[in-house]
């Protein structure tokens, strides 16, 4: 076998990332659609729900580097531009809005008391919004619409096929508004360029209603053509092209693990967190610890739960950092073995 | 969902927005729907992403919730939600998914249903539907009992007033609001009062022009939206067959092919 | 027994006083290549239709189908789905979901088949249709010849009996129609599927059937053996014969003529001896070959046919020092900075009253370049004039004013309004804004007389046939009273009685001093009906003339006429060409 296929390459099929028709290559993408969801699900729900600094600022920090590894791939950046000033304003809603806690900085022009606790919360507040916008971003690029299928196409049929079928008429549709924009003008009754708004507004509500007519007169063949290949008999089965692996099993027992992990530290309050009306950090695990020793094993659980959370969040970042560690071992040539 | 006896909003509200949308979804599906149902709520799903893309000489201009409207009017409720559930969730997956996706899903699909619910008796004039309290009697008598092509002229432009103050009260009221209080939600500990009225003055502005947007699209081009739609409606033998109050067009042209059940 | 039978089938759509099919019958054994022809209308996909229950239509009907023996209405759905695959004629509408991969496995999901089974039939049908190249990509980045293609493949995967094609090459140019009729003839030889197919292009359906039906008007003219059928046509002169492919409706008109003693001796063109007739340019070759007496070579300055001299004017070379109405020079164009010329180099002029016809392959710019004349795309290197304006700068509306007018090739573009005559007047009110009503509809009556369009007025634009919205959007078009007419593929779906009707409106137009310029992949009309033809490749126009002296200059973008007297008789371009020229009697014989 040619060493470059030893070196882990997977079937093509299972790392396209696609958003729209651009298909990029991503490491975790080439993973089972199951993992990719449990992932999101995780660190979006940990984000948004509990709000402890140091898992904030670990999922924020995992967050940004799988953002800027995917966009250096020509994803759409629009995650790393619109969390800037979604983290701004949170900072700024919770400090003008919130005035429980007991430090009191300064006076607000408003006259309600600027807290440290309410600037640290947004803080907190910023990091969580930040992480989730990006990690919404991150989700956009790895989920391609066959997965979200996969996934969902035996519990919601009609309403995946619904989205595949509107997938399918969207490039279409968009295609054809330019084609009644364009054949409107061959007539002559384009719109020329300095026009008021009323006539913009005219023409665009034509070129839609041609549009609409359109759509629903030739979609009459699009159902004829599900009908006549069965649509609608009972028993139907979604088909997909995703297996679950051994790789995939491999993830999912690690995220079992770091999951139940944190759940038992976090419901024993080893690692906890609150605001107002004083911020308290890791207060304590259970009252009284039941010896000195336990007690003095705290930091450690601590470190155990952080590292479990980063463990998690980085995986996508790492798994990118092997591959490419992979491939330029293969280049150099360190892995052949025979003729190349 | 609480962190130290303080509740997490974004938390709450996230499931109750997720919540809310089940007993549709599941209704929906349990229906079982035929092909033809599916294929025109997905056409109208694409329209209405796509439907920005028609007024491209007008940058600004967003139908989306205006042609959700039409489609809960000539639908029905379900179908309603159903297109306007989608049409959010899809346009994120183009535009980019957001911790919004759920409010958005919810706002368009709730605004379909309402907008089914008020309207989709009187779109297909069929039987008699009184009007809702505080709305204008809305015509749902068959076509024949019109008394004379002006009382039926009547009976169309006020359902299109109807359409508009409709269209203009949700859009302001449900979509501004419900996504501003999302918002609030999101970025904020809590839903304080202040912090409310605070982001409803921000937003009102912006709210207004879009309500105003959604209105005067409606006035303009609802009336032959619902007409196709109803026409497709008849054509595909959808919910119930051929309507009796439906224009005929012609009666000798080239039909095309209803298809068997 | 019969795969398919269909005994006294009679059909009637509700509201129509005209039974849509009047006591058709018909017998598909297993195995058969079945092709149904006839002109638009006379109830072809009708009568597919009554083959699968989901797709019949409703109204009255007496007379039975059956399928395998028992009547259709008895055989279940699910059977019904896995044995009869139906194949319709829009690529891109039939097309359900957006992936090519979900799209194979569409069918067998529907019936329930587990993943394993469809991963292997799918996999297998791609494999025997090539299709693995583009198993991953969205439906959206295949072309009309592909997108047709996997509705096929979508089909086959489910295994049937037999496959029933509603006109499937209607939409698809001449090389992708090619490609699928070849692709449907392998499928027939290598799996042994009975094939029943409608077609208008009898021209690669018909040598590859077994079995040819020709409906009229909802009957059944005739049935069998594409010979006999084409025997049984001449011998009741049906109109259906100037269907025909070139090659048989030449042998059938020379055999029409009276012979002189000679050719009688010479061996005759009365028979053939197993009763075959020439279908393909290759049989017609050889028949050609054996009785071709003498070759008049033609003169390239002949005009194409015996009609008027406005015709014959225009294959002399050009006198008249009148400007050119339409003049690109030295144009180029591309999309995008970034990208490559679509249009390269590009010159042509068009004439005042001139039919000029532009043809050559997908994707060579030919589109582009009608958008280029109506302003839309801006040229960055070149000059374009209508007549004396430059389109970028005059505007839509000034254009439209100059006299512009061009017909999009998708005619469903235009339509706004529930009836036709309410789109015409919406048209007409907007290009005379200070008209009374009456002038209005003054306007639009005399384009439906030039258009012949008066009998759809009442009816919604899309309750009508493909050719008819063809009319339709050239009404639309002509309401600005355009010198200049710019027409992209009109005669795509046409049967060749419209293409006649569509040939007299252009001819008209040109009489009363308009200009055409038509774009189009269909040889043989151009042949036959332009002034002037040019060829269009990568960019640019590499040759221009004449139609006779273009056409005989080609040896494969030409007629079929001319590749079937390639050798034998020198400039023959269209079926009458070779007729005159069989003859040692050399007088313009009439047309047929």
């Amino acid at each position: 076998m040619p060493p470059l296929q030893r070196a882990g390459q997977a079937p093509p099929l299972r790392w396209a990332v696609s958003m729209g028709n651009a298909t990029q290559y991503s490491a975790f993408a080439g993973y089972h659609p199951l993992v990719n969801y449990l992932f999101f699900g995780y660190v979006v729900l940990v984000t948004a729900l509990f709000p402890h600094p140091v898992f904030l600022a670990i999922s924020f920090a995992a967050a940004l580097g799988t953002s800027a590894c995917l966009a250096r791939r020509s994803m759409p950046k629009f995650g790393l531009l619109l969390a800037p000033p979604l983290m701004a304003l949170a900072v700024v809603f919770n400090v003008c809005f919130t005035h429980r806690g007991v430090t009191i900085l300064g006076y607000l022009p408003s006259g309600n008391p600027l807290t440290l606790e309410s600037l640290l919360y947004g803080a907190a507040s910023a990091l969580m919004i930040g992480g989730v916008v990006l990690w919404c971003a991150c989700y956009g690029a790895v989920m391609t619409s066959d997965k979200f299928l996969y996934l969902f196409g035996r519990v919601v049929p009609a309403m995946s096929l619904i989205l595949s079928m509107a997938l399918r008429f969207l490039p279409r549709y968009r295609a054809q508004a330019a084609r009644i924009a364009s054949a409107r003008r061959g007539i002559g009754m384009g719109v020329s360029s300095p026009a008021n708004p009323l006539a913009k507004l005219r023409a665009g509500g034509e070129i839609l209603s041609v549009m609409v007519t359109w759509a629903l007169e030739n979609a009459i063949e699009t159902s004829d053509s599900m009908r006549a290949r069965g649509y609608g008999l009972p028993g139907r089965t979604a088909y997909a092209n995703y297996r679950l692996d051994d790789r995939d099993r491999g993830l999912l027992v690690v995220f079992a693990v770091a999951i139940t992990i944190l759940l038992v530290l976090v419901f024993s309050r080893i690692v906890s967190v609150s605001y107002y009306p004083v911020f308290v950090m890791n207060a304590g695990g259970a009252s009284p610890a039941p010896t000195v020793v336990w007690a003095a094993a705290y930091p450690v659980w601590r470190a155990v739960a952080y590292a479990c959370h980063a463990a998690v969040c980085f995986l996508p970042l790492g798994l990118e950092v092997r591959e490419d560690w992979i491939w330029r071992r293969a280049r150099t040539g360190m892995l052949v073995d025979g003729a190349d | 969902m609480t962190v130290d006896g303080h509740v997490n909003y974004y938390a709450v509200s996230l499931a109750i927005a997720v919540c809310s949308m089940l007993p549709f979804v599941l209704a929906f599906e349990g229906r079982k729907p035929q092909a033809r149902e599916l294929v025109v709520i997905a056409v109208m799903v694409a329209i209405i992403v796509v439907s920005r893309a028609a007024f491209f000489m007008l940058p600004h201009f967003k139908p989306a919730v205006a042609i959700v409207i039409i489609a809960g009017a000539a639908l029905g409720a379900q179908s309603g939600f159903v297109c306007g559930a989608l049409a959010a969730f899809v346009s994120n997956f183009l535009f980019g998914q957001g911790p919004w996706t759920p409010w958005q899903m919810l706002a368009l699909g709730l605004i379909g249903c309402l907008s089914g619910l008020v309207f989709s008796g009187a779109a297909r004039l069929r039987r008699p539907r009184p009007g809702l309290p505080g709305l204008p009697g809305l015509p749902g008598r068959e076509e024949g009992a019109f008394a004379s092509v002006r009382a039926r002229k009547r009976a169309e432009r006020l359902r299109t007033a109807a359409l508009c103050a409709f269209g203009f009260l949700i859009t302001f009221a449900l979509y501004g609001l419900l996504l501003d209080t999302a918002a609030v939600a999101i970025f904020s500990s809590g839903i304080q009062g202040e912090a409310l009225i605070a982001t409803y003055a921000a937003g009102i502005p912006l709210n207004l022009v879009h309500a105003a947007g959604t209105a005067v699209f409606l006035a303009v081009f609802a009336r032959p939206m619902i007409e196709k739609l109803e026409r497709v409606r008849v054509k595909y033998g959808l919910y119930g067959g051929r309507a009796a109050g439906c224009r005929p067009y012609s009666g000798r042209g080239k039909p095309r092919p209803y298809g068997g059940r | 027994m019969a795969l398919i039978e269909v005994r006294g089938l009679t059909f009637r759509y509700p509201e129509r006083e005209q039974p849509a099919l009047d006591g058709v019958s018909l017998s598909v054994e297993r195995g058969a290549f079945v092709v149904l022809c006839g002109k638009s209308g006379c109830g072809k996909s009708t009568l597919l239709r009554h083959l699968r229950t989901a797709l019949t239509p409703h109204g009255e009907r007496s007379g039975e189908v059956r399928f395998d023996g028992r009547p259709l209405d008895g055989v279940g759905l699910r059977e019904q789905a896995a044995r009869i695959g139906f194949v319709q004629q829009s690529p891109d509408n039939q097309i359900v979901t957006d992936k090519v991969w979900h799209e194979l496995a569409f069918g067998l999901e529907s019936l329930g088949e587990p993943a394993p089974a469809i991963r292997r039939r799918v996999a297998e049908m791609a494999s025997f249709f090539g299709i693995q190249e583009w198993y991953e990509k969205s439906v959206a980045e295949l072309s009309g010849g592909q997108k047709q293609i996997l509705a096929l493949a979508s089909v086959m995967a489910m295994q049937p009996d037999v496959l029933v094609l509603d006109e499937p090459t209607a939409q698809l140019d001449p090389i992708a129609a090619e490609d699928f009729i070849g692709t449907l003839a392998k499928i027939h030889d290598e799996i042994g599927t009975t094939v029943v197919l409608s077609e208008h292009r009898l021209e690669a359906a018909l040598p590859r059937a077994g079995q040819a039906v020709v409906m009229s008007r909802g009957r059944v003219v005739c049935a069998g053996a594409p010979s006999g059928v084409g025997r049984r046509l001449h011998a009741l002169g049906d109109p259906m014969l100037a269907a025909m492919p070139t090659p048989a409706r030449v042998f059938f008109a020379a055999a029409e003529k009276k012979l002189d003693s000679a050719t009688a001796a010479a061996g005759g063109l009365a028979q053939n001896d197993n009763g075959s007739i020439p279908l393909t340019v290759r049989e017609g070759r050889e028949w050609l070959g054996a009785r071709a007496a003498e070759c008049r070579p033609y003169n390239s300055q002949d005009p194409i046919g015996h009609e008027t001299s406005v015709g014959a004017a225009f294959c002399r070379p050009q006198k008249t020092s009148a400007p050119p109405v339409v003049s690109l020079k030295d144009v180029w164009f591309r999309y995008d900075r970034a990208g490559r010329d679509v249009v390269r180099d590009l010159s042509l002029t068009l004439a005042a009253g001139e039919f000029l016809c532009v043809v050559g392959g997908n994707g060579t710019g030919k589109s582009t370049m009608l958008r280029i004349l109506t302003g839309e795309n801006r040229v960055w290197r070149g000059k374009v004039r209508v007549f004396v304006a430059d389109p970028q700068k005059a505007g839509a509306r000034g254009l439209a004013e100059a006299g512009l007018s061009a017909l999009p090739q998708d005619p469903q573009t235009l339509f706004t309004r529930p009836t036709v005559f309410d789109n015409l007047i919406d048209v007409a009110a907007y290009h005379n804004k200070k008209a009374a009503p009456e002038e209005i509809e003054a306007e639009v009556r005399r384009v439906c007389a030039l258009t012949e369009i008066e009998d759809l007025l009442a009816f919604h634009p899309y309750d009508v046939s493909g050719g008819e919205q063809q009319r339709i959007g050239l009404a639309m078009a002509l309401l600005a009273r355009p010198k200049i007419l710019l027409l992209d593929e009109p005669t795509k779906g046409m049967d060749s009685f419209f293409k006649e009707k569509f040939s007299r409106i252009l001819r008209r137009l040109t009489a009363d001093g308009a200009s055409v310029l038509m774009v189009s992949h269909d040889v043989e009309f151009c042949a036959r009906h332009a002034d002037r033809c040019a060829l269009f490749f990568n960019g640019s126009v590499v040759s221009e003339g004449a139609p006779r002296e273009f056409f005989s200059g080609n040896s494969f973008y030409t007629t079929a006429a001319s590749r079937m007297s390639r050798g034998l008789i020198d400039g023959a371009v269209t079926a009458e060409d070779i007729l005159d020229n069989l003859f040692a009697v050399a007088t313009p014989s009439d047309t047929f």
